[in-house]
C-alpha cells in the first residue's frame, strides 16, 4: 500500500480503493492547480469522444441506468478547472441522448398533473405522493444535490417568458443534458473532467421536476426531456440544436410551475466557458426553495417537503469507503472529513470543525476490536511522538524501518517485529498483523503502562436512607437490583463491593467474610468525619457474598420506620471517598433529597423567580457550593468515577450534584418523582446495565493527531489531565467525548492528517490494555469540499455540547443564539460560493451532507436543556438532561433531539408480522390521526398516543376495561390478547434496539391536558410550540438571515 | 528620612507583589508545558492569590497613610479588582471563589488566567517604572 502514485500527487498514502473511490478522491481533494488538472483532462477531443457513446444509444437506455452511479468524481473537480473550450458545447448535443439514461421512474409522468396545475395557481406543489423508487436512492448514496419541491412563486410565472435567450429559462434544459455524460464509464476517472459533471440533477428534485414536465407534456414534448423524465426515453433528435431548443421550449412550463431552480440546473447554455464551471459548481448543493413574494400570504414553502431523518442518523459512508483502513465511525466522527488546507479556509468554516469519540462503542457485529499482544517487543510505538504502529505507517528501507504517519519520523524496526517488504511495500506477514490492517486493536499493555497493579473492579454504594428514599420504594427496588447483580458484576473473583447509608447521621458497615450479619456502625459527627474501621468497609465480593447479600436483604426493613428527613451527604461523600481512595472505582450515588446538613449542605435556589431571564440566570445551573468542584477534583485523582441517581420530586440541585458526574466521567441518572410502582423498571434496567456492561477502569484518553493540527479544546464528561490528556475514571460505551481542533499553521503542506485515539485502561479482568483508533482524512483546498465531507451528526454532537456549556456561563437565549449564527454563517458563507455563478433568489441552499442542520439545530433549541425560558422545564430536569446530553453518543444523540414517532394500529390489527413500522413519521401534530395508535420513542421514554376516535376494541384490548377513564394512572401490562400482546413485542423490540436507556412507556390519549402536551406536544418539535418557531417558519428565519448582509 | 522609609516599604511590597504574579505565571507556564499537574498547579496559584491581595492593599493603603494621592490613585483600580472578585455576591455563595482559580476547569480558563496574570504584570511594572523615577 501507499506506493505513491504519480498520477496522484494529492493522495500519496490513500490506499487504493474501489474504481469509485478513486476518481473521487483524486478529484476533489487534490490540490487542483489549474495545470494540474489539465493533466488529467483529456483533451477536447477525447472529451467528446466519451461522450459520443452515449450519443446515438436511444434505444440502449435503460441498461445504462446503472453506470449511473459512480458520477460524482468529476464534480468537485468542476471547481476549479479551467473553462472547457467553447469548442465542446457542441458536445452539449450528445447529452440529449442520456436523458434515455433516465427511464427508471416512469410512473408518475402522467400521474401528476394534478399536482402541476395547482402550482400553477400558485400554491405549494404538493409533494407528490410517490417518489420515484429508483432515483433518490442511488442518488443519494452519491451525495448528490437534492433539491426540494416546493411551492412556486407567483412571480416567476410572469418571468418565464418564452424567450430563447432569456437565462433562467434556459438554464433548465441544461439539466438534462448533464445526465447523459455519465454513461462515460466510472473507470475513466480524469476523463470526468472533461465530461463536465453534467451528471445528476438534484435528486429530490427531481420528483419535481416530473411534475412539471407532466404538465408540459402535452403541448411541448421536448420540453420534458431535459426534464430527465423518466418516461420519456425516446427522442433525442440530433445535438446542439435540439438542446438549445428545448431550453427554449421548456422555459416557460417550468419557471412557471415551480419557482425551483435546481441548483444543478442553473447553466447558461451557449455560454461556453462559464458552463463547465458553473455544473461542477451546481452539482453541490441542494436547495429549497422559498419563493415567497414579499407581503404574501403564502410562504411558498412546503412543509411536507423539508429534509428530514426518518432513517435515523445515517454515518457518512463515501469517506469510509475512501479510506477503508479508518476506525469505524461508531469509535470516531469527524464534523468535517475534509480538513482545511489554510487558516483562511478554516475561519470560513462557521460549523465546529472536530471530532466525537466514543472509545469504546460497541463495535457492529463481525468487527469486533482485536486484541493484540505484543509480548516480546513491548509495543510499537514512534518514537517521538509516541504514535502507536497502525495501519498507515509506512514500512521501508526492505522493511527495517517504519516512517510514522504522524509525525513523519523514520523509525527503526526492531528486531522481532522484522519483516520483509514485498515488492508493492506490504509486509509479507501483513494478514497475521491485525495492527497494521485494522482502524481500531486493542494492545495488551506491558508492565511500563502501570502505575500500579491494574486495580479490580469496585463498586461503592452510598445510598440515602432518610424518610422519602423509603417511602418512595428506591431503597427496596434499588437492593433488589443490586443483589440481583452480584452474578453479573465484571471482574469476578476480584470485584470488590462497599455500602454507606446516611441521613443525619452516617452509617457504615463491616461486611468481613467471617461475619454472618454485616456490622453497622454510626458515625454522628459530621464536622470531622473519619472511619471507624481501617479496612472491611470494602470488602471481596466473591468472599463476603453472603454478608453482601444479607445485608442487601435486611437494607429496606432496616430503616423502614426511618424518619430521618435531613441528609447528610457531603459527610457522606467525604467518607466514602476515604474508604475508596486506596483503589479508587464507582460510586454509585442514591440521592432523594436535597443535602441538608454539614459541608457542602445546599438549599433551595430554583425558586426565585426574580432571577430567571436576568445575567444571573446562569448561576443556578453551575454548582453553588464549591466544595462540589472540589471533591469532583479529588475523586478523579484517585480514580474514582461518581454515577449520580437522583430521586426527588423537589429541587434537589442536580446542578451541584452532577458536577460530581461530570468530573469524573460519570453519568447522572435523575428520576423525577419516583415511586417505585411507575419508575421500578427503568431504575432496574438501568440501575442493571450501570453495574454490569463492560466497563474500562482508570483510563486516560489521548487523541493525536498529525502536524499542524491540534486539539484545543474538549468537551464531555471528564476532567482533563493535561492540555490533551482526558482522565476518565471510568469509561463504558455509552459514553461520547467531543474535542475541537484548530490548525497551528496557517498553511498545511500535507494531503492528509491522521488521527489516533488512544485509550489506556484497566479492563475488568484486571489486564492493563490499549485501544487504539486510527483514522486518516485528506486536507482540502476548497471550502465546497469542506462541505460535501461534512458530518451533520458529528457537528450537532459538537453543537449540542457547546450550547449546553454556554448555557452554564450566559443565559440560554444567548446560548441559543450563538448557534443559531453559527448555523447561519455556515449557510450564508455556503450561499456565498454559488451566488456568483447562479441566481439564488427565493432559494435557500445548503449542501446535501448538512441538508438536516437546520432541523437538528431547531431540534437542539427545543431540548430539555436549551429550551424556552424558566417556565418551560424544570431546573432539575434541564440539569440532568445538560449532563446526559453531554456524554451521549452521536447517535443516541441525533434520536433524542429528532425521535421516533411510529403508527401502530394498523399492524396491531392485521395478522402476521410487524416489519412495516419502522416507517418513522414527522415529528409534527399534522402525522397524528385520531384514529390512530402511535408510539413516540427518543431513546429514553416511550409516549403511547391514543387517538381520540381509536377504534374502542383497541384501547380496551390494550388497557382493559377502563380505558375511559384517566390515563395517568395506567400502566401498559401485558394483557391477554393479540393485540396487547402485539404491542408489547413492539415495545420490546425498540427497546432491545437501544439498550442504553430504558425507556418507559407513558400512555396518553388525545386531548389529556396537560398530560398530552407534557409527554408528546411539547417534543413535536416540527411544531411551533409556546414561543419557538416551527420547521417551516425556523427555515424561513434562517433563510432571511442568510440573506442579511450576504 | 519618613519619607524615604515609606517609598522603600512601598518599593519592596510592590516588588513582592510582582513576585508573586510571576510564580502565578509561571505555574500556569508549567501546566501549560505539562510539567505539573492541575491539581499541584491549582493548589500552588491558590495559596498564592491572597498574599497577592494582601500585600497589595497594604501597598495601597501605605499611600494612603503617607499622603501620596496620585500613587494612591494609580494603583486604586487594582485594588478594587481584587475586591471585587473577592467580596461576596449577594445572591450566591460561590461567587466568593472568583479570585481563585478552579481546578477542573483550568485548562479552559488557562488563556484568561494567563491573560489576566500579564496585565496585572504590565501595570505593576508602570506602577514600579512611576515610583522609581518619580
Amino acid at each position: 500500500m501507499a506506493t505513491e502514485n504519480p498520477n496522484r500527487p494529492n493522495y500519496p498514502l490513500r490506499p487504493a480503493a474501489t474504481p469509485f473511490a478513486a476518481p473521487q478522491s483524486t478529484t476533489p481533494f487534490g490540490s487542483m492547480v489549474g495545470s494540474e488538472a489539465s493533466a488529467f483532462r483529456p483533451p477536447p477531443p477525447a472529451s467528446s469522444q466519451s461522450m459520443t457513446p452515449p450519443f446515438p444509444s436511444g434505444p440502449f437506455v435503460g441498461s445504462e441506468a446503472p453506470p449511473f452511479r459512480p458520477p460524482p468524481p468529476g464534480r468537485s473537480n468542476e471547481l476549479v478547472r479551467p473553462p472547457p473550450p467553447p469548442s465542446s458545447s457542441s458536445s452539449y448535443g450528445p447529452p440529449t441522448a442520456g436523458f434515455q439514461r433516465f427511464p427508471t421512474p416512469p410512473l408518475p409522468s402522467t400521474g401528476q398533473v394534478g399536482p402541476p396545475r395547482a402550482s400553477l395557481a400558485g400554491q405549494p406543489v404538493i409533494p407528490p405522493p410517490t417518489r420515484p423508487p429508483g432515483g433518490p436512492v442511488s442518488f443519494l448514496s452519491q451525495t448528490q444535490p437534492a433539491s426540494i419541491p416546493i411551492g412556486s412563486p407567483p412571480q416567476s410565472i410572469k418571468t418565464g417568458q418564452p424567450n430563447p435567450n432569456f437565462p433562467p429559462p434556459a438554464d433548465q434544459p441544461f439539466s438534462a443534458p448533464r445526465p447523459n455524460v455519465q454513461p462515460s464509464s466510472p473507470p475513466m476517472g480524469p476523463s470526468y473532467a472533461t465530461a463536465r459533471g453534467n451528471f445528476q440533477p438534484a435528486f429530490p428534485g427531481y420528483v419535481n421536476t416530473q411534475a412539471n414536465s407532466a404538465a408540459q407534456a402535452p403541448y411541448m414534448q421536448p420540453a420534458s426531456f431535459p426534464l430527465q423524465q423518466g418516461g420519456y426515453a425516446p427522442p433525442a433528435p440530433p445535438a446542439p440544436f435540439l438542446a438549445q431548443q428545448r431550453g427554449y421550449a421548456s422555459g416557460p412550463p417550468t419557471t412557471a410551475s415551480s419557482g425551483l431552480h435546481f441548483g444543478n440546473q442553473m447553466q447558461h447554455y451557449g455560454v461556453g466557458p462559464p458552463v463547465g464551471n458553473s455544473q461542477g459548481l451546481a452539482e453541490d448543493f441542494s436547495s429549497l426553495s422559498l419563493g415567497s413574494v414579499p407581503g404574501s400570504f403564502d410562504t411558498g414553502l412546503d412543509v411536507a417537503s423539508l429534509p428530514r431523518p426518518l432513517d435515523g442518523d445515517v454515518e457518512p459512508t463515501s469517506f469510509a469507503e475512501m479510506y477503508p483502513l479508518n476506525c469505524n465511525p461508531s469509535f470516531l466522527r469527524l464534523t468535517t472529513s475534509g480538513l482545511p488546507n489554510s487558516q483562511s479556509l478554516a475561519s470560513k468554516w462557521h460549523l465546529p470543525l472536530g471530532a466525537v469519540v466514543c472509545p469504546l462503542a460497541e463495535a457492529p457485529v463481525g468487527e469486533e476490536v482485536p486484541v493484540v499482544n505484543f509480548a516480546t517487543t513491548g509495543i510499537v510505538r514512534c518514537r517521538r511522538c509516541r504514535t502507536y504502529v497502525n495501519p498507515y505507517v509506512t514500512f521501508t528501507d526492505n522493511g527495517r524501518k517504519w516512517r510514522c504517519n504522524i509525525c513523519s519520523l523514520l523509525n527503526d524496526v526492531q528486531s522481532d517485529y522484522f519483516a520483509h517488504v514485498d515488492a508493492s511495500g506490504r509486509r509479507v506477514d501483513l494478514d497475521q498483523r491485525p495492527e497494521l490492517t485494522k482502524g481500531s486493536v486493542e494492545f495488551i499493555a506491558p508492565a511500563e503502562y502501570m502505575v500500579r497493579p491494574p486495580m479490580p473492579p469496585l463498586y461503592f454504594f452510598l445510598i440515602d436512607v432518610s424518610i422519602s428514599a423509603v417511602k418512595s420504594g428506591m431503597l427496596e427496588v434499588m437492593a433488589q437490583t443490586i443483589k440481583s447483580c452480584l452474578d453479573n458484576l465484571p471482574g469476578y473473583p476480584r470485584t470488590q463491593i462497599g455500602f454507606i447509608t446516611y441521613d443525619s447521621t452516617i452509617h457504615f458497615y463491616n461486611m468481613k467474610s467471617s461475619l454472618m450479619q454485616p456490622q453497622m456502625m454510626v458515625v454522628s459527627d459530621l464536622d470531622d468525619i473519619f472511619v471507624p474501621l481501617p479496612d472491611d468497609l470494602l470488602v471481596n465480593l466473591s468472599e463476603s457474598r453472603n454478608v453482601v447479600e444479607a445485608f442487601l436483604d435486611s437494607l429496606p426493613l432496616m430503616f423502614q420506620d426511618n424518619m430521618n428527613v435531613e441528609s447528610a451527604f457531603g459527610p457522606a461523600l467525604k467518607a466514602a471517598f476515604m474508604v475508596m481512595s486506596q483503589l479508587g472505582g464507582k460510586m454509585l450515588i442514591f440521592q432523594n433529597t436535597l443535602p441538608s446538613l454539614g459541608v457542602g449542605r445546599l438549599r433551595l435556589r430554583g425558586d426565585d423567580i426574580k432571577v430567571y431571564g436576568t445575567d444571573k440566570e446562569h448561576t443556578l445551573r453551575v454548582p453553588e457550593d464549591p466544595f462540589y468542584k472540589q471533591m469532583a477534583a479529588d475523586f478523579t485523582k484517585y480514580q474514582i468515577a461518581v454515577n449520580v441517581y437522583a430521586f426527588s420530586d423537589k429541587y434537589t440541585d442536580i446542578a451541584s450534584l452532577g458536577t460530581l458526574a461530570k468530573y469524573t466521567g460519570g453519568q447522572v441518572y435523575y428520576y423525577p418523582s419516583f415511586q417505585s410502582s411507575i419508575h421500578k423498571d427503568k431504575l432496574r434496567h438501568e440501575l442493571a446495565r450501570d453495574l454490569t456492561r463492560e466497563t474500562a477502569w482508570e483510563a486516560v484518553m489521548r487523541i493525536r493527531c498529525g502536524k499542524g493540527v491540534r486539539f484545543t479544546s474538549y468537551h464531555g464528561n471528564f476532567m482533563l489531565r493535561s492540555t490533551d490528556l482526558l482522565a476518565l475514571p471510568a469509561v463504558d460505551c455509552d459514553k461520547a467525548y467531543a474535542a475541537q481542533l484548530s490548525l497551528e499553521e496557517t498553511l498545511l503542506t500535507t494531503q492528509t492528517v491522521y488521527f489516533q485515539v488512544a485509550l489506556l485502561y484497566t479492563s475488568s479482568s484486571g489486564e492493563r490494555r490499549i485501544r487504539v483508533h486510527t483514522a486518516a482524512a485528506p486536507v482540502v483546498a476548497e471550502l465546497g469540499e469542506m462541505y460535501r465531507l461534512a458530518d451533520t451528526g458529528a457537528i450537532v454532537s459538537l453543537f449540542s455540547r457547546l450550547a449546553i456549556e454556554k448555557t452554564l456561563s450566559y443565559k440560554l437565549e444567548d446560548a441559543r443564539n450563538a448557534i443559531q449564527l453559527r448555523i447561519v454563517k455556515a449557510l450564508r458563507e455556503y450561499r456565498n460560493l454559488f451566488s456568483v455563478q447562479h441566481r439564488l433568489s427565493g432559494r435557500m441552499i445548503y449542501p446535501e451532507s448538512l441538508k438536516f442542520l437546520p432541523l437538528y439545530g431547531l431540534a437542539l433549541f427545543k431540548s430539555t436543556p436549551l429550551r424556552g425560558g424558566y417556565a418551560d422545564a424544570q431546573l432539575d430536569e434541564r440539569c440532568a438532561a445538560g449532563y446526559t446530553m453531554m456524554a451521549l453518543p452521536v447517535k443516541k444523540l441525533l434520536k433524542l433531539l429528532y425521535p421516533n414517532l411510529v403508527r401502530v394500529d394498523d399492524s396491531l390489527v392485521k395478522t402476521g408480522e410487524f416489519d412495516n413500522i419502522t416507517k418513522r413519521l414527522p415529528l409534527t401534530a399534522e402525522s397524528l390521526d385520531t384514529r390512530g395508535l402511535y408510539i413516540f420513542d427518543n431513546g429514553f421514554r416511550f409516549v403511547v398516543w391514543f387517538g381520540r376516535l381509536i377504534s374502542p376494541d383497541i384501547a380496551r384490548n390494550l388497557i382493559g376495561e377502563d380505558f375511559g377513564g384517566d390515563y395517568s394512572k395506567v400502566t401498559l401490562t401485558p394483557r391477554d390478547n393479540e393485540q396487547s400482546r402485539k404491542l408489547m413485542k413492539i415495545l420490546n423490540k425498540f427497546r432491545e434496539s437501544d439498550p442504553s436507556y430504558f425507556q418507559l412507556c407513558h400512555i396518553v390519549r388525545q386531548g389529556e391536558q396537560p398530560r398530552e402536551g407534557f409527554f408528546l406536544l411539547t417534543n413535536l418539535i416540527e411544531d411551533q410550540i409556546g414561543g419557538a418557531n416551527g420547521y417551516a417558519d425556523w427555515i424561513l428565519q434562517l433563510h432571511r438571515q442568510v440573506q442579511q448582509n450576504a | 528620612m519618613g519619607d524615604l522609609f515609606a517609598w522603600l516599604i512601598s518599593f519592596f511590597l510592590l516588588i513582592g507583589v510582582l513576585g508573586i504574579i510571576l510564580y502565578q505565571l509561571m505555574c500556569l507556564a508549567d501546566l501549560e508545558y505539562d510539567y505539573i499537574n492541575p491539581y499541584d498547579s491549582a493548589s500552588r496559584i491558590n495559596k498564592a492569590v491572597l498574599p497577592e491581595f494582601v500585600t497589595q492593599g497594604v501597598f495601597c493603603f501605605l499611600h494612603l497613610i503617607t499622603g501620596h494621592w496620585i500613587m494612591l490613585l494609580m494603583c486604586l483600580p487594582y485594588t478594587y479588582y481584587n475586591v471585587k472578585s473577592v467580596e461576596p455576591r449577594v445572591f450566591f455563595r460561590y461567587t466568593q471563589r472568583q479570585h481563585l482559580v478552579d481546578v477542573t476547569e483550568i485548562f479552559n480558563q488557562l488563556p484568561w488566567e494567563k491573560k489576566l496574570r500579564l496585565y496585572k504584570l504590565g501595570y505593576l511594572i508602570i506602577l514600579l517604572a512611576l515610583s522609581i523615577f518619580w
